[in-house]
């Protein structure tokens, strides 16, 4: 019978539901950026930058018994689920040693999870989503021999180390639990990015932006995506809406992502970039209804996870999660883990975010506007350029 | 085996011999012969529980014998189970029937029976045409195309007689067929029999009624403790004699009771009406009064507001007008629990219903109605010494057979669990006893053995109103007879000198004579009195 | 002897039903190593199986080496203490839901609604819970999961009073309530119990109200309360004059009815107790996890169906059932680690459990038992028509 609830696959599972569902949806920011660790698609290559080697060499290596604790859902999610496992097994293969990855039925299982692999003796334990934040970091201060990596997780903790339920976060992560390390991604950079194309490729002058729910991750590729298309042309007319503040159905409603990008193309716009899961698919959809206009995906290469799509999707902005994880992974067995929390972004080392490969529209980006996007990536590299600038990665924006 | 009397000696259709079938603790059937001749209607007659059933399910190949032997047409057959008995030409019609109420005669009678037109198809035109020409053949038309639940029980049971003819029944076991019917319905029933088996056919059929064994059929053979006690012709028993063989001891088949001392009026109804599940007044204004120490009969074709009326009173349906007291006290309208506490017990009708609960068992159901009450509640808890010790008494007392006070109600025989129930509603104090059917389906042992009760309350001074089917019942236990009829109380006559024919002609018309032709009353579709002998 | 033969008639169904289950699992098992290598391995069911029992109970009772197995009875002290935790920890709500399932079977009712009441429940103690996080321990605690009681109990009303007084039947009802609970908690989490800090919605931390460990890492005081819930169920419904109303209700409302009982008071009644085991249950959950987040969602509720199906609607069925569901939960990551056996395999032995139990016919056929029908009516109440009605 009913294994799953009802509770479960409405609610419980919306990160999984938004982030993953299925082949075709797209994963994106969630709920609360819960999604937001996507990247099926290790193989796309970014789309300039330095291709990831880890630094750490092959030499200095110990074998590592590498576990992974998913977020509640499939692992096979195309989302963040397997993109953080395909990293950690990568890494463990190339470090000689093993991996393992027990896939979470319920929140309340991920404790004991944790602690099955800690009871197995593993290495590293990467846990999967924020959720499941606060078991980790219990995990990480009772056991301190153990590496800890968290998948979007911040690291918020009291003076004493344990996880901090007012939110003041008093205690230093780093020293307090130095086994612990937080994944969290600079979205608005490779919403920039997005910008960047979009201002570029865009005619009308006007161009969209289609958000779930105005969750953090949601509005930093917003604004992100806004000031770089002002960056090509300051007059440009960026068009934003909220699918829903409901996250259940701000990042599910495909019909009404559809009609939100409809009414955008009918204000003009010729670029939309999706920021909304299962709603952006159909944004995406509408978009590609519509002769010379253009939609951008969002968290993963999403012209490979939405083939059917592909001829109108110029590019995704994306996060690099498996090339990260691998990276972060690595750290431990070449003796070079950092605790704490820590921003991924494209001065990381792999490059942690970026832009998806062009596909059939190469074309659409001219010389002109690579070398546009190169210097700004190179920029976000050394900290020149901030993504949240002018308009600042708020919902005002100011 | 006692040699019966001689009809035109022809081999036996069927013949059971020596058939014994135990079960743990019991001989359901110790050495069982019986012979049914073709063309004969062979009554078996035995209490509840004395295995009857069990023999039939053996011969319907749901129970396999330990020993003995079937032979049909003289040839020794082992019968499988159900599909092979039919197979064989037997078939039996239950008491509770086996039919698909929303489906029409025919598909009931298809089912399981399909006549095809081709592997796919049914063949509907030769199926309709063969359940008319049998119905015609046997005195009956029936349309195949209305739906079962349309039809009165007479009619359901008629639609599983076709069955069985449909399937080539030969030999036909009817399971006290005539339980659930009026005694008008029996009496067109018996003439569809005669007619089967003047046609060849061979009946086997069960019953505990005395007078209907008597009246339809060619040999009586009698069942106690799962032995025959005898076969006999009709012609050379009577009902006491029979009743006797069953019992195993002389019965009084009709209870002797004292004249009545009734007191004031305890339970007085005035003017009640009652609108029955479909909105529709079927008690339309009713007044009377039962006294202190007497019976007030209810007498009445089923079906004319004594359903109605009995829940009512009891608290189960609310009335639409009038009122009810109860030793003075105004109680219309008050629901069961108000009511006991006033001191009412009530025998319902529909025991399985409303009586019991069979997948309880039978301690508790001894305590149905008085679970709450001390001494069966000690604090917050059940106390289970006191339920168990008034269960070991009330079976002691009331001549319950059973097992133990742990084993459910369903498994219990019907006699059994009507004494049960009056167990349980006798013991009570009361003051007014309320009896729906007491006796329905009983054997004459418990039948006796419950009249008696009755009595007893009664000169114990509760005013008692007995509600019964069985004219035969009310003319015996009560002290006065309301009739029934339409809805209303259409004479109320003294009980003792009643006279039967009488009080027959009032149930079937609401008057004492049947006025000349012409008159309106002949042209309602109601009952008539044949129905009631 | 008489009791044992009773007790055989009763479990004979559910204990067939778990082995036939084990054996498909096994086929299943065995095909799922094709997926990752290249050959069927008929020794990875038991090597499964032992994995999960070993997480379980911290038993083990074979080695496997290389394709030789051999017997070896073994137990380490220390990692059977902390498994067998986590299967009582895993068993105790499923304890709650499925007595709030079951109870509701006893009075002719199919509570479905198990779902919402667990989360309305969950939702009642965080509110409490982070209102009272600064109180001291013993009445954080206490209000905490009063509050969930209490909002389950009040979520199981509803359909109570609908069925009562309208009719409404409460398969259609609970299953509408559990919707509407779903969708309007997350609103209310997200929209205006948010609180600031965390990246995600989530309500006030419950602070002192967290769910107090009684032993090892995870034995809560939600395992003591679900043993003393089945205790007091089981004197409820077999001792008490209220449980015997419930069961006469269950068993033939139109008795209960003659025997002067109020069948609408008790489906009221009924669907309240039903829904506070529910609500407890979501308290522990939430209290163990320390706030309700706004994706919170849980299946334990639909769980407690199994349960209540699997233990007869009997309480200490309900027990045995709890545990055994528990232990393949608390087993089910140990089983993924050294079988890697996916852990869909537990969703589908349990399928399987359930579409066994309701092939009872069948199975008494197939055992050819002379088992009595001692069906306690439940598999009658789930599959009874919508026309039914107890008033």
């Amino acid at each position: 019978m009913h294994k799953r609830s009802l509770g479960l696959s409405l609610v419980g599972s919306l990160a999984i539901i938004v982030g993953a569902c299925g082949t075709a949806a797209t994963p994106t920011p969630s709920s609360s950026q819960a999604a937001s660790q996507p990247a099926a698609s290790a193989s796309a290559p970014a789309a300039s930058g330095s291709d990831a080697a880890p630094s750490a060499s092959t030499s200095a290596m110990k074998p590592i018994k590498v576990g992974v604790v998913t977020d509640v859902g499939q692992l096979e999610d195309k989302s963040f689920n397997q993109s953080s496992n395909e990293g950690a097994k990568a890494a463990a293969t190339e470090s000689g040693g093993s991996h393992e990855v027990i896939v979470t039925k319920a929140i309340s299982d991920y404790a004991a999870n944790i602690q099955t692999l800690i009871d197995a003796d593993f290495d590293v334990i990467v846990t999967v989503g924020f959720l499941i934040g606060t078991d980790t970091a219990k995990a990480a201060k009772a056991n301190p021999d153990v590496k800890f990596v968290g998948v979007d997780q911040g690291v918020c903790v009291d003076e004493a180390g344990a996880p901090d339920g007012t939110f003041a976060c008093k205690g230093d992560a780093a020293t307090l639990l130095p086994n612990y390390q937080g994944i969290v991604f600079a979205e608005a950079q490779p919403g920039y990015l997005a910008g960047i194309v979009a201002g570029s490729i865009s005619k009308s002058g006007t161009i969209g932006a289609v958000g779930g729910t105005n969750v953090p991750a949601v509005v930093n590729y917003w604004r992100g995506y806004e000031n770089g298309a002002k960056s090509i042309k300051s007059d440009i007319k960026v068009l934003y809406q909220e699918t829903d503040p409901d996250p259940s159905k701000g990042f599910n409603d495909q019909s009404k992502g559809k009609t939100i990008a409809n009414q955008f193309l009918s204000q003009g716009a010729d670029v939309i970039f999706q920021i909304a899961g299962l709603t952006g698919q159909g944004a995406l959809e509408a978009v590609c209804a519509k002769d010379g206009a253009y939609g951008i995906g969002v968290d993963v290469d999403q012209a490979v996870s939405l083939p059917t799509l592909s001829k109108c999707i110029v590019t995704s902005a994306e996060k690099k999660l498996v090339d990260t994880v691998k990276a972060v992974v690595l750290s431990v067995a070449s003796d070079t883990f950092k605790a704490g929390t820590v921003p991924y972004n494209a001065a990381s080392d792999p490059q942690a975010i970026g832009l998806s490969a062009y596909h059939d529209n190469a074309a659409l980006i001219t010389p002109e506007i690579q070398a546009k996007l190169d210097a700004a990536l190179a920029a976000l590299k050394d900290g020149s350029l901030d993504p949240c600038a002018p308009i600042k990665c708020t919902v005002a924006g100011s | 085996m006692t040699e019966s009397p001689s009809p035109p000696v022809t081999a036996p259709a069927l013949e059971m011999r020596a058939i014994t079938k135990r079960y743990p603790g019991v001989v359901a059937n110790d050495a069982i012969d019986i012979d049914v001749r073709p063309g004969e209607i062979h009554a078996l007659l035995g209490e509840n529980g004395a295995g009857k059933s069990t023999l039939m399910n053996i011969l319907y190949g749901l129970a396999t014998p330990d020993s003995g032997e079937i032979l049909l047409d003289g040839a020794e057959v082992r019968i499988g189970g159900p599909s092979d008995a039919i197979a064989r030409g037997i078939s039996m019609v239950h008491q509770h029937f086996m039919l698909v109420p929303v489906m029409s005669v025919a598909d009931n009678i298809l089912l399981g029976a399909e006549t095809m037109a081709n592997p796919i198809f049914l063949d509907r035109k030769e199926a309709h045409r063969r359940i008319v020409e049998l119905g015609t053949r046997f005195g009956f038309q029936i349309d195949p195309d209305v739906p079962v639940g349309s039809l009165s029980v007479g009619w359901q049971q008629r639609v599983e007689i076709l069955k069985a003819l449909y399937r080539q029944a030969r030999i036909l076991v009817l399971d006290e067929p005539t339980a659930v019917l009026t005694p008008q319905e029996t009496k067109e029933i018996f003439v569809v029999l005669r007619r089967l088996a003047d046609e060849g056919h061979s009946i086997i059929f069960i019953s505990h009624k005395l007078h209907e064994v008597l009246e339809i059929a060619d040999r009586i053979t009698v069942i106690r403790r799962g032995k025959v006690v005898g076969t006999r012709a009709p012609a050379e028993t009577n009902e006491d004699d029979l009743a006797a063989l069953m019992v195993g001891r002389n019965v009084q088949l009709v209870v002797d009771r004292g004249e009545s001392h009734p007191a004031g009026a305890t339970l007085v109804v005035s003017d009640l009406k009652v609108a029955d599940d479909r909105g529709q007044e079927s008690v339309n204004g009713v007044s009377f009064e039962v006294r202190a120490g007497e019976i007030l009969g209810v007498a009445g074709v089923a079906g004319n507001g004594q359903e109605e009326l009995v829940e009512a009173l009891t608290g189960l349906r609310k009335p639409t007008g009038g009122t009810v007291s109860m030793g003075g006290r105004d109680v219309t309208g008050a629901g069961p629990r108000a009511l006991q506490q006033q001191g009412m017990s009530f025998v319902p009708g529909d025991r399985h219903r409303f009586g019991l609960v069979l997948g309880f068992s039978l301690a508790d159901n001894l305590v149905l109605t008085q679970y709450d009450e001390p001494p069966y509640v000690k604090g917050l808890l059940r106390d289970e010494k006191a339920i168990a010790a008034w269960a070991k008494r009330a079976i002691a007392e009331y001549d319950i057979r059973t097992p133990s006070a742990n084993v459910n109600a369903s498994t219990l025989s019907g006699g059994n669990q009507q004494k049960a129930i009056v167990a349980r509603e006798f013991s009570r104090e009361l003051t007014v006893l309320i009896l729906d059917q007491p006796t329905r389906g009983l054997d004459v042992g418990s039948i006796e053995f419950i009249h008696r009760q009755v009595v007893a309350k009664r000169d114990e001074g509760a005013a008692i109103l007995l509600v019964s089917a069985e004219l035969d019942e009310v003319l015996e236990l009560a002290d006065r007879v309301a009739v029934m009829y339409r809805g209303e109380i259409v004479a109320v006559v003294d009980g003792p000198t009643a006279e039967r024919e009488d009080v027959g002609l009032l149930m079937a018309a609401g008057r004492r004579a049947i006025p000349p032709v012409a008159s309106d009353a002949v042209a309602e579709p109601g009952p008539t009195a044949t129905g009631l002998s | 002897m008489t009791s044992l033969r009773r007790i055989w008639a009763l479990a004979a169904i559910p204990v067939v039903s778990i082995l036939l289950a084990l054996l498909v699992g096994s086929l299943l098992i065995s095909a799922s190593s094709l997926a990752t290598s290249p050959s069927l391995n008929p020794l990875l069911p038991l090597i499964a199986y032992e994995s999960l029992l070993q997480g379980a109970t911290g038993l083990s009772f074979i080695d496997v080496t290389g394709g030789a197995i051999t017997f070896n009875p073994s137990i380490k002290p220390d990692q059977a203490a902390r498994a067998l935790t986590s299967t009582v920890a895993a068993a105790s709500p499923l304890v709650l839901t499925g007595l709030a399932v079951g109870v509701g079977f006893k009075a002719g009712l199919f509570n479905i609604g198990g779902t919402g009441q667990v989360l309305v429940g969950g939702f009642a103690a965080a509110l409490v819970g982070g209102t009272v996080a600064g109180q001291p321990a013993p009445v954080a605690v206490t209000m905490a999961i009063l509050a969930g009681a209490l909002g389950g109990a009040a979520y199981g009303f509803i359909p109570g009073f609908l069925k009562a007084f309208t009719g409404a039947h409460e398969v259609v009802s609970t299953i509408m309530l559990n919707s509407l609970a779903a969708f309007v908690i997350v609103g209310l989490v997200n929209d205006i119990f948010k609180i600031t800090g965390p990246s995600f919605a989530r309500s006030a931390d419950v602070g002192n109200a967290a769910m107090p460990i009684l032993f090892g890492r995870n034995g809560n005081l939600g395992i003591l309360i679900s043993l003393i819930l089945v205790v007091l169920v089981y004197v409820l419904i077999y001792r008490t004059p209220l449980g015997f109303e419930i069961r006469t209700v269950g068993a033939n409302p139109s008795a209960a009815r003659y025997a002067g009982m109020s069948p609408r008071r008790l489906v009221v009644l009924t669907m309240s107790l039903c829904g506070m085991f529910a609500g407890l249950a979501g308290a522990f959950e939430i209290l163990s996890l320390g706030y309700y987040p706004a994706v919170f969602g849980t299946s334990i509720g639909f769980s407690g169906i199994t349960v209540a199906l699997l233990g007869r609607a009997h309480p200490v069925g309900i027990l045995l059932a709890a545990i055994l569901l528990g232990a393949m939960q608390a087993g089910a990551p140990s089983m993924q680690i050294t079988a890697k056996v996916p852990i869909e395999i537990i969703d589908v032995i349990q399928g399987l459990i359930l579409l066994f139990l309701a092939a009872e016919s069948v199975i008494r056929h197939a055992l050819r038992s002379r088992t009595e029908r001692v069906t306690p009516g439940e598999i009658g109440t789930v599959s009874r028509s919508y026309g039914d009605s107890t008033t």
